[in-house]
């Protein structure tokens, strides 16, 4: 039946538009000077059946389920709902459904059936209500604009401010999300700080979240201090940051430059398809390829080297994030106008020379943006760390020990039974809050960067 | 055209610096230069003329080998200079642009200071021996560009902070810094301001004194107020050449006769 609506709603907006739009031909064919062509005045009704419509469905199908459920309550016999909770009158309601869709288990009390036929009955009514309301609105509509078709009707600024409205409408949905997802975060960290002090939590060394599982236990109260491990992802970013931008920035230019055409067909959606590799997928490299190989080649060294080392998974993370700088790099240099190259050349410099006297200073600084957008991708990279990583929260600077970073203890934090009254569980949070207010940092500041640079050369 | 003075300066009895034999030019299937054969004078400005699209950048840069740079440019034919193959293969390109400078129609001073801008040349090809040595180097060129006094007292302000005219007269500056032998001229004046192209038609004037010049230009007051010879393409193909007088009084062709007095271009 929903369909149905659907299929009125659609088959009235192009019949509106038909309509209008011979309308309008009609007028400009009498001879008069339509302000607006008349296919803006076909889009006119479209749009204003359309959007409307659409947004009554929708409301319609969201309070059809409740009010329905209420309706069927209300009906059922006087006493049956006495003394009973939320939870149980949820199962009673469960049943009657389960009913009304054919599924009987054992034999139900016959006010119950009685109850579930009322609610297909009910169902029926708002299904063949719903048809009507689309029917009767699209009807309104068609006539509304139908009898709006003159010749001076601005049908185009019309359309534009429901076109216009509707991409306000997108973006206040996206910035709606995030501000959502900030203010989640936000909660939480408040109930986390209530828990457990903001002194303690930015400036200790420990981190050992777990909470006593009875109350006499001994020395199971937990620490919560996040420096050991932010340390954790500030040594596992530095090393992919350390791995991806000159592997990044030297490949960038080399295909930029120096390649011939040949091998920069080849090599360019290489490099992009690694861009395409799961994350999991770089994890399972790490894992089986890379940290096996730094563990044996430092003890041919004679240097003891942790299994899950910092090493492994940042270099793993760096290799991952080489099309990223590559791709920013080229752009960059791209960038950089025709003309300074040829002054360059028309001196006598080589390729070389005019790469890295010209080129490469006047695209620096959209490559530091683009370095630091890595930078916070590094930052928020979970799957690699977690299959890579240790789990272990150590105060080390060295990268062949075992590290874990912020978003390996969230993962670890919210795994299993959760409950939202103990700080392990809101730690999670509190880490999140921390690590959207780093990368965002970043980010304000390598976009400031990057816009900086565009304007360089207009 | 009653303002062409005619320049009768006596130009024949320098040598010849640049000679070019039946040389054709290709880009893939487009063919831009139809076996040209010419003679460019030492210390003299010789004027390139033609309508848009008839090859004049495109033979200029066959002279300092800039079109080695575009992948798809095919240059057959023989360039010499001072009796030099310039396309033999055991001339390096590099080399050889620093002995055939060249200045855009755009002036493009590199995002540098402007001393940087100047001394880029002649650090890259280790003019200097020591910072005053490039200090000179660097004074000398600005004042053969005619912008020294402009820009003495900000030397390391940035290139790109000046006027355009400021900013190709910089161009030439650093041109010449690299003590070429010839000198190449794209348009130099097409992005300036009537002012701004007297003084650089003024530096073109005394630069002769000391370099071979070829400038390309669409103005025909400016190829007859700053060259001595005139080299008139039409359609890929060099259609008469000979000095400049003779080409804005006497013209043998008919293409010529009508692209100066304006029929065709
Ligand atoms: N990079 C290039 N790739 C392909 N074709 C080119 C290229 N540069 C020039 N051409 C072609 O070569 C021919 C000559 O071009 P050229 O730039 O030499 O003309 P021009 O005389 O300098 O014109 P203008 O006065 O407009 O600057 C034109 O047909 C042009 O389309
Ligand atoms: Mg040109």
């Amino acid at each position: 039946m929903t369909t149905l609506a659907f299929a009125i709603l659609l088959m009235a907006s192009l019949a509106g538009y038909a309509l209008n739009r011979r309308a309008a031909t009609g007028i400009r064919d009498g001879g008069a000077r339509l302000h607006s062509v008349s296919n803006y005045h076909g889009l006119y009704a479209l749009l204003l059946m359309l959007v409307p419509v659409i947004v009554v469905i929708l409301i319609w199908l969201v309070l059809q389920g409740p009010v329905v459920n209420a309706m069927v309550m209300s009906a059922l016999p006087a006493g049956t709902m006495d003394g009973l909770d939320t939870g149980q009158v949820d199962l009673i309601l469960a049943e009657i459904r389960s009913i009304s869709g054919g599924r009987i288990f054992g034999k139900p009390d016959p006010w119950k059936l009685a109850a579930a036929e009322h609610l297909a009955d009910l169902r029926q009514l708002a299904a063949l209500s719903l048809v009507l309301l689309t029917a009767l609105l699209c009807l309104a509509i068609m006539c509304f604009a139908r009898q709006k078709v003159t010749a001076e009707f601005r049908a185009r600024q019309a359309v534009e401010r429901i076109i216009s409205g509707l991409m306000i409408f997108c973006s206040v949905v996206a910035i709606f999300t995030t501000v959502g997802i900030v203010t989640s975060l936000a909660f939480e960290t408040y109930e986390f700080l209530r828990l457990v002090p903001l002194s303690e939590f930015l400036f200790g060394l420990n981190w050992e979240p777990q909470i006593p599982i009875r109350a006499d236990q001994i020395a199971a109260a937990g620490a919560f201090g996040w420096i050991p491990v932010i340390l954790g992802t500030i040594v596992i970013t530095l090393v992919a940051i350390v791995i991806a931008v000159p592997i990044g920035l030297l490949s960038a230019i080399y295909l930029f430059e120096f390649a011939p055409k040949r091998i920069r067909a080849v090599a360019k959606p290489l490099l992009e398809i690694l861009a395409g590799v799961p994350t999991v997928v770089y994890g399972f490299f790490a894992i089986l390829v890379v940290a096996p190989a730094i563990r044996s080649f430092g003890a041919s060294m004679g240097i003891s080297v942790a299994p899950n080392t910092a090493l492994a998974a940042g270099s793993v993370m760096g290799i991952m994030l080489v099309p990223f700088i590559s791709s920013f790099a080229d752009d960059a240099l791209s960038a950089v106008p025709r003309a300074m190259r040829d002054g360059a050349l028309a001196l006598g410099a080589t390729r070389a020379e005019m790469v890295l006297n010209v080129l490469f200073p006047a695209a620096i600084p959209g490559i530091v943006g683009g370095a630091l957008l890595a930078v916070s991708r590094a930052i928020g990279e979970t799957m690699i760390v977690v299959m890579a990583a240790g789990l272990m929260a150590n105060l080390t600077l060295n990268p062949l020990e075992s590290v874990t970073t912020v978003t390996v203890q969230i993962v670890t934090l919210l795994i299993g039974d959760t409950s939202f009254d103990n700080p392990k569980t809101l730690a999670a949070f509190a880490l999140g809050m921390m690590l959207f207010l780093v990368t965002l940092v970043i980010n304000i500041f390598a976009l400031r960067i990057v816009r900086k640079y565009r304007e360089a050369y207009d | 055209m009653d303002d062409l003075r005619a320049i009768t300066r006596d130009v024949d009895i320098n040598a010849t610096k640049i000679s070019a034999r039946r040389v054709q030019v290709h880009y893939g299937d487009t063919h831009a230069i139809k076996n040209v054969d010419v003679d460019i004078k030492e210390r003299t400005v010789t004027a390139f003329i033609g309508p848009s699209g008839c090859g004049k950048s495109t033979f200029l840069r066959c002279i300092n080998r800039m079109n080695d740079t575009i992948d798809i440019c095919r240059v057959q034919g023989d360039i010499r200079i001072d009796s030099d193959d310039i396309y033999d293969r055991k001339v390096d390109p590099v080399q050889l642009r620093a002995r055939v400078g060249m200045v855009f129609q755009k002036p493009n001073p590199f995002p540098k200071s402007i001393y940087d801008n100047v001394a880029y040349g002649p650090k890259i090809h280790g003019l200097a021996r020591s910072k005053a040595d490039m200090d000179e180097i660097v004074e000398r060129s600005l004042r053969r560009g005619a912008i020294w006094d402009e820009v003495k007292d900000r030397l390391h302000a940035p290139g790109t902070g000046l006027s355009g005219g400021q900013q190709q007269r910089l161009c030439i500056a650093r041109a010449v810094a690299t003590d070429p032998e010839v000198l190449l001229m794209d348009e130099p004046c097409s992005a300036l301001d009537p002012i701004a192209t007297a003084q650089v038609e003024e530096l073109i004037d005394t630069l002769r004194e000391k370099y071979t010049v070829v400038i390309v230009t669409h103005s025909m007051q400016q190829a007859a107020r700053v060259s001595q010879k005139t080299a008139f393409f039409h359609l890929g193909s060099l259609v008469e050449y000979s000095d400049t007088d003779e080409i804005f009084t006497n013209p043998k062709d008919r293409r010529t006769e009508s692209y100066i007095s304006g029929r065709i271009g």
